[in-house]
């Protein structure tokens, strides 16, 4: 059974969208983190997706590459706001003022 | 396999991860920096036999890597970029802990940049970006104890993330609408397009999105003055001279190569960009206190120079683009390594503690003099040179039917001159104010690693300034081999 391409599209741009507003709306550093994390796998699906209606394989290696880059760059990331929340004893983004003109 | 395309970077990486298990046995900063500074020697070796022996364009794997012209230039850049920052970490960083990773990150982040330059593929080019911006995020928090370091990375980290979403986002609608991912191919594909014509817009929205925010194009330039103020100087130093230049090189591949068939849909975007971004980094410029600060500034202009060579896009101007970012590779590494230099004999960082410092470091001052009259393009320096060919490149350009593209040059020589206002501020303060009165008039002490690193840059600055038609003819090869 063939799942049209148009409804995955439909699924992949919401998900980047959740996840674009949640970049902007949410306060907490962590949660940025993970809305971060869902227009990455908004990316993802999008990379199966056009892989399998091509019949081409490169794109589902290709999400797997990127599956394992957004792995280390969540663990950076967390271990970076892990030390943040230890010095300042916060994580939300609107603490983050020390730098600014 | 024929691996002879990724000596360098094979090289490159093998002691990014031998220095770890070196640094176990001896944890001494110094030498760990020798052990690096070895590594890019030999990478450096690797890319100078390519040319020495002239083989051509070689070609990894049907085509993921090829080191030619162009990717070969770069990769000296940025192995010399590495070169100079390792040379002046190993004083800046001694007793700090854990300075074999921060070593090793550096290495890595250089074979990031590395493979972005040489890659002939999207999803590779994607690869080389996270190697590169993950590796800066942990060297930007190398400090745990720094708040301001850590308050730095946090906001490198989160627009890093937002700009790897949207430049993913972007890369897989490319892929879908064209079903390729080799830069030639989707060149070959978008040029003739019928079902999804108007979706690639979207596509292109999305990499401009991802790639102003690597590159910190206005309007997506805010992150870069806080990160670049918090994060260590020569860190500073490697994400100015390094990974922003990294993304330029992304953007030349993937407007140049991969979207030049449809570039009258968005050379006007990128011109308008290109003016924004000079000019707000100028003004911006103008009235700060801190010099990392206004060096980050001025980094957001000097990119804006250098987006005129995507708007305009001919052979020429490709050449000015790669040319000023050698320069500004140098100018800009230079200006960092000697705030972190004097940072090593504590000397704040706002502009006002360089008063009477030419008093005090001669060297210092003239050093600094020399890379910020580079900067704002003062003859016979290199940034006048490449400043030449790039600004001449808009009006030589022979773009038929896009003569507008003349005000970008415009533009820029405003730029150029407001410029000059906030470098020269500095270099009065080094010559012409006096000492305050609380500071001891006695010669600095100054680490002689760092003082090399600032010799290099200079001597580079000034050596280009001279001959610059050298360096204009390797420029012209890789702006050749790129868009042949």
């Amino acid at each position: 059974m063939n799942i049209p391409l148009e409804y995955i599209l439909v699924l992949s741009s919401s998900l980047f969208i959740v996840g674009a507003a949640g970049v902007i709306l949410k306060k907490n550093a962590i949660m940025v983190l993970m809305s971060i994390e869902l227009m990455l796998n908004a990316a993802n699906v999008n990379m199966v997706a056009f892989s399998s209606y091509y019949g081409d394989a490169r794109g589902q290696v290709f999400a797997l590459f990127s599956i394992g880059i957004a792995a280390a760059e969540v663990a950076v990331g967390l271990a970076i706001l892990l030390n943040l929340n230890k010095l300042k004893k916060t994580v939300n983004v609107d603490d983050i003022n020390l730098l600014r003109w | 396999m024929d691996y002879s395309a990724l000596y360098p970077e094979i090289i490159l990486a093998l002691f990014a991860i031998a220095i770890p298990a070196v640094g176990m046995m001896l944890k001494d900063s110094k030498f760990l920096a020798a052990v690096s500074l070895a590594g890019v020697g030999l990478a450096m070796l690797a890319v100078f036999m390519y040319f020495y022996e002239g083989l051509g364009a070689v070609v990894f794997d049907n085509g993921l890597l090829v080191l030619d012209d162009f990717s070969g230039l770069f990769m000296m850049v940025f192995l010399a970029v590495a070169f100079v920052v390792i040379l002046a970490s190993g004083k800046f960083i001694e007793g700090e802990k854990h300075a074999s990773e921060y070593y090793s990150l550096i290495l890595l982040a250089t074979v990031g940049m590395m493979l972005v330059a040489a890659s002939t593929d999207l999803f590779v080019l994607y690869i080389g970006i996270e190697i590169t911006s993950i590796s800066s995020y942990a060297l930007v928090a190398f400090r745990k104890k720094d708040i301001k370091g850590t308050e730095a990375a946090t906001k490198y980290f989160i627009f890093g993330g937002i700009s790897s979403a949207f430049t993913l986002f972007g890369i897989s609608l490319v892929y879908g609408i064209t079903g390729t991912t080799s830069f030639e191919g989707i060149g070959a594909a978008v040029g003739s397009l019928v079902e999804f014509k108007e979706m690639i817009w979207l596509a292109l929205v999305m990499v401009i999105v991802g790639f102003g925010f690597k590159v910190a194009v206005v309007p997506f330039h805010a992150w870069a003055p806080d990160v670049y103020e918090g994060a260590p100087s020569t860190i500073t130093a490697m994400l100015a001279a390094g990974s922003k230049k990294m993304g330029l090189v992304a953007m030349f591949k993937f407007f140049l190569i991969a979207m030049l068939a449809i570039k009258a849909d968005w050379e006007m975007v990128i011109a308008i960009m290109a003016i924004l971004t000079m000019t707000v980094g100028n003004l911006a410029a103008l009235n700060q206190t801190s010099i990392k600060r206004m060096l980050a500034y001025s980094s957001i202009a000097q990119a804006g120079y250098i987006l005129i060579a995507i708007a305009v896009g001919t052979e020429f101007a490709l050449t000015g683009g790669i040319f000023h970012i050698l320069t500004h590779a140098f100018m800009k590494g230079g200006a960092f390594i000697i705030v972190a230099t004097l940072a090593v004999v504590a000397i704040g960082e706002r502009i006002s503690d360089y008063k009477g410092l030419a008093k005090r470091s001669n060297f210092m001052a003239f050093s600094m003099t020399i890379l910020l009259f580079s900067l704002a393009g003062i003859p016979p320096l290199a940034g006048f040179a490449s400043k030449v060919v790039l600004f001449s490149s808009p009006i030589q350009g022979g773009v038929a039917g896009a003569e507008w593209l003349i005000w970008l040059s415009v533009a820029a020589i405003i730029n150029s001159a407001i410029s000059l206002y906030y470098y020269a501020r500095v270099v009065k303060y080094m010559y012409v104010d006096e000492l305050d009165e609380d500071v001891p008039v006695a010669k600095l002490k100054l680490p002689k690693s760092m003082m090399a690193a600032v010799a290099i840059c200079v001597i580079a600055v000034i050596g280009i300034g001279l001959y610059p038609e050298y360096f204009i003819q390797l420029c012209q090869d890789a702006a050749r081999a790129l868009l042949a």
